[in-house]
């Protein structure tokens, strides 16, 4: 007697146990949230999951959001979908795109800020490694995050690319002298070559170089080098 | 083949100096292949006289080769020997580089060197007579011992050589199909290792020992020429000795001569090193510019090709020897020579015994290749892309989309966008990858497209090339007046025009010899 009543009284008492006072599907969408942990989960999959109804997962979603449990993330994979993720957890680099994301947005601001504090590290120093970089924008102490040894080395690949500086290898001479010879680091130059961002090649300087028209140019045709636009244009600069 | 702009900048060049039946020669020989006589007439539709007559013009000025091969006859024919001629591409557009030559010359040579060099590159081919003659005819003619001096000193340089045979006999080849008419099917066989025309400008070529000898010519030289020549004449069939060849020998002149004519591969060499040197002094360092000169300086003599992909090795101490010589390389010690050999990509040897280095001139030409087509990237489609195609560039392989989006800092949707566009005009190779997991993903991943799209480059460079000579001419035309008008009346207005004219040529032709430059780069370097 006294144990069925145990049981029974357990098996009533259970919905009210729920310290969240949650009812079962708002609890198996939880689950299945809380089991993405950072990664997040997309609406659909929710509904896959759990096998509830569109109406109810719908409803249930927005009172765990109204009891602040889940919060919506952007996935920088699927702008367009709608991604779900504990409260307890902070979107992965996968889902936020690292610290170079706000939103789902690349953070363009931040990325040129970091590329201007660089160069200026790299300029004082004619020729810097990557670790010096590094040390010395940990110094400065300009971002809201610990900034890591591959967050420098985005930036500074970036700006190769961009023929800001030059990857070059130490030759252990010169500006050199501190760094062992063999090490990668990082050149600033002068020249006006490189301070210009890039050598403008001898095609692209003239304006047949970036003509989109090419294609469509003949000597005597509707486009043609004697009735160009762009090489009038170009010809009576300066006049 | 050659590209079809690249054909039309020839064409006008040859039409700018020879007339339009030699451009319309041209013309066919380049976008046809080998062809003989009776083809030419047939495709052009000029009259044989004037055909023969452009066949002499052309072959005097070193834009064509004859050659003769056997043709497949039927069953129980005797094998016929047919004459064909190829346009030599490479030679046409060096006319418009004749200005570089002559710099060239001037500087290492000076100026009596230059004047003979003149008469080679206006005349094409030139017996040392004819030189003499013509030096003779100048106002302040020197000594015949003075201009047979002046004339070893170009020979010396490699200025100029031996002209090529008239018309090699090329035996017809066991593996290859004789060629008969270029066609469709000729056009695989051209993929071969050597085309018929590579075979015939080999056999055409001066022996190596008597390219640049001068002293024995009247001996040995003419002999064995002569040898080739009654050889070849002899396996003519008879209508074409009757009448061609006859026409065609008495055209290239005295035979008893020996022809000289301008060595173009020793002046697009010299070019080759200077883009180089121009190169790292521009990239890396004034220093390494110095080293590399050197080293060019010492080891341009054991260079057989063009395209040299290294240069020979040389010791330590016979590059420090020529370093001190140069221009800024007096304060140049081991240590500065070593580091500047790094830069140059060279590898120091970690046992010290037998230090010798080499550089990758290859290398340096594929990166100045390289910078030529990225500012073009530039300059059509902004700096992220830019960005995308020199991380393309650098890498060599295939990326993922989302992987160039994360290294160039561009959004994800840009990044497609860009490689999207990209990939439309050529410039890009794309792969797709889809994996099979739970959910099924497509990955998209990028390449640089190298060989089309330098093809493509070279083209439209062609085409530049060719706009900037119009337009050089067309505003000449404009201002026919003024250049008729002597100077004392060009005022006011005029005047104005007549300034503006000469700014707009030399804006038109430092862009169209900066333009050759790069034309160089992609197509002969």
């Amino acid at each position: 007697m006294s144990r069925s009543l145990e049981t029974s009284s357990l098996k009533r008492k259970r919905p009210e146990v729920d310290p969240l006072g949650l009812v079962d599907a708002e609890r198996a969408i939880l689950n299945a949230i809380k089991n993405k942990k950072d990664l997040g989960i997309w609406v659909r999959d929710i509904k896959q999951e759990t096998k509830l109804t569109d109406h109810v997962v719908n409803k249930s979603l927005k009172s765990l959001l109204a009891r602040k449990l889940i919060k919506e993330v952007v996935n920088i994979q699927y702008k367009g979908k709608k991604h779900y993720m504990a409260v307890e957890f902070e979107p992965s680099k996968e889902v936020s795109g690292g610290v170079w994301y706000v939103d789902g947005n690349l953070d363009k601001e931040l990325v040129n800020v970091m590329k201007q504090l660089c160069l200026r590290c790299i300029r004082v120093q004619k020729v810097a490694t990557l670790e010096r970089v590094h040390e010395h924008l940990k110094k400065q102490q300009v971002v809201n995050f610990e900034i890591s040894s591959q967050h420098v080395s985005d930036i500074l690949n970036s700006m190769v690319l961009d023929n800001e500086i030059i990857e070059v290898k130490s030759t252990g001479l010169g500006a050199y002298y501190s760094i062992p010879i063999g090490t990668v680091c990082y050149r600033f130059d002068s020249s006006p070559a490189v301070a210009k961002g890039s050598k403008l090649g001898a095609f692209a300087s003239i304006p047949c170089g970036a003509c989109p028209r090419i294609s469509l140019c003949t000597p005597d045709g509707v486009i043609s080098p004697s009735t160009c636009v762009y090489y009038t244009k170009w010809l009576n600069i300066d006049f | 083949m050659v590209s079809q702009y690249g054909i039309k900048l020839a064409t006008y060049l040859i039409s700018f100096s020879y007339g339009d039946f030699c451009s319309k020669v041209c013309e066919c020989l380049l976008s046809r292949g080998s062809l003989t006589l009776a083809q030419i007439i047939r495709f052009t539709e000029l009259s044989r006289e004037n055909v023969i007559n452009c066949l002499r013009v052309l072959i005097h000025q070193n834009c064509v080769q004859a050659f003769s091969i056997q043709q497949e006859v039927a069953f129980g024919e005797a094998p016929k020997i047919v004459t064909q001629y190829t346009a030599l591409f490479d030679n046409m557009i060096h006319k418009m580089r004749f200005p570089k030559f002559m710099q060239i010359v001037s500087k290492e040579l000076g100026e009596d060197c230059l004047g003979i060099f003149e008469g080679l590159l206006q005349h094409g081919r030139l017996s040392l007579n004819q030189i003499i003659d013509r030096n003779k005819q100048t106002p302040d003619n020197s000594d015949v011992h003075v201009v047979r001096e002046t004339f070893s000193r170009l020979l010396n340089a490699r200025f100029v050589e031996r002209c090529p045979a008239p018309e090699p006999f090329l035996a017809p080849h066991e593996e290859e199909t004789p060629a008969k008419k270029r066609g469709t099917k000729s056009a695989k066989i051209a993929e071969a290792p050597k085309t018929i025309e590579q075979r015939a400008l080999a056999a055409a070529a001066p022996m190596e020992s008597i390219r640049f000898l001068m002293e024995i010519d009247t001996l040995t030289g003419t002999s064995e020429e002569k040898g080739m020549e009654s050889q070849n004449i002899a396996m003519l069939d008879e209508k074409w000795k009757q009448d061609f060849s006859d026409a065609e020998l008495s055209a290239s002149g005295k035979k008893k001569e020996i022809l000289w004519r301008v060595n173009f591969e020793e002046f697009m060499r010299r070019l080759r090193h200077k883009a180089c040197m121009e190169y790292v002094i521009a990239r890396l360092s004034d220093q390494s510019g110095i080293v590399l000169s050197a080293i060019l300086e010492l080891t341009r003599s054991s260079e057989t090709r063009l395209k040299t992909d290294k240069s020979a090795s040389l010791s330590i101490n016979d590059i420090y020897d020529e370093v001190i010589k140069k221009d800024g390389g007096l304060g140049m010690d081991f240590e500065r020579i070593r580091a500047s050999l790094v830069q140059l990509g060279c590898q120091i040897p970690t046992t010290g015994i037998d230090e010798t280095y080499s550089i990758d001139l290859k290398n340096i030409v594929e990166l100045a290749q390289n910078e030529e087509v990225e500012s073009v990237v530039l300059k059509r489609y902004g700096r992220e892309a830019y960005r995308i195609f020199r991380l393309l560039s650098k890498s060599g392989r295939l990326l993922e989309t989302d992987k160039i989006s994360d290294t160039t800092f561009v959004e994800k949707k840009d990044t497609l966008k860009i490689l999207y566009k990209l990939w439309k005009d050529g410039y890009l190779h794309m792969e797709k990858v889809s994996v099979n997991g739970p959910k099924q993903t497509l990955f998209l991943l990028w390449e640089m497209n190298k060989e089309p799209l330098w093809l493509r480059v070279l083209d439209e460079m062609y085409h530049a090339a060719l706009n900037l000579r119009l337009r050089i001419t067309y505003e000449l035309d404009q201002e026919k007046e003024i250049l008729q008008l002597p100077k004392e009346k060009l005022i006011g207005e005029l005047e104005k025009r007549y300034k503006r004219l000469g700014k707009v040529r030399i804006i038109l032709e430092t862009s169209l010899m900066n333009l050759d430059d790069a034309l160089m780069l992609f197509r002969d370097f």
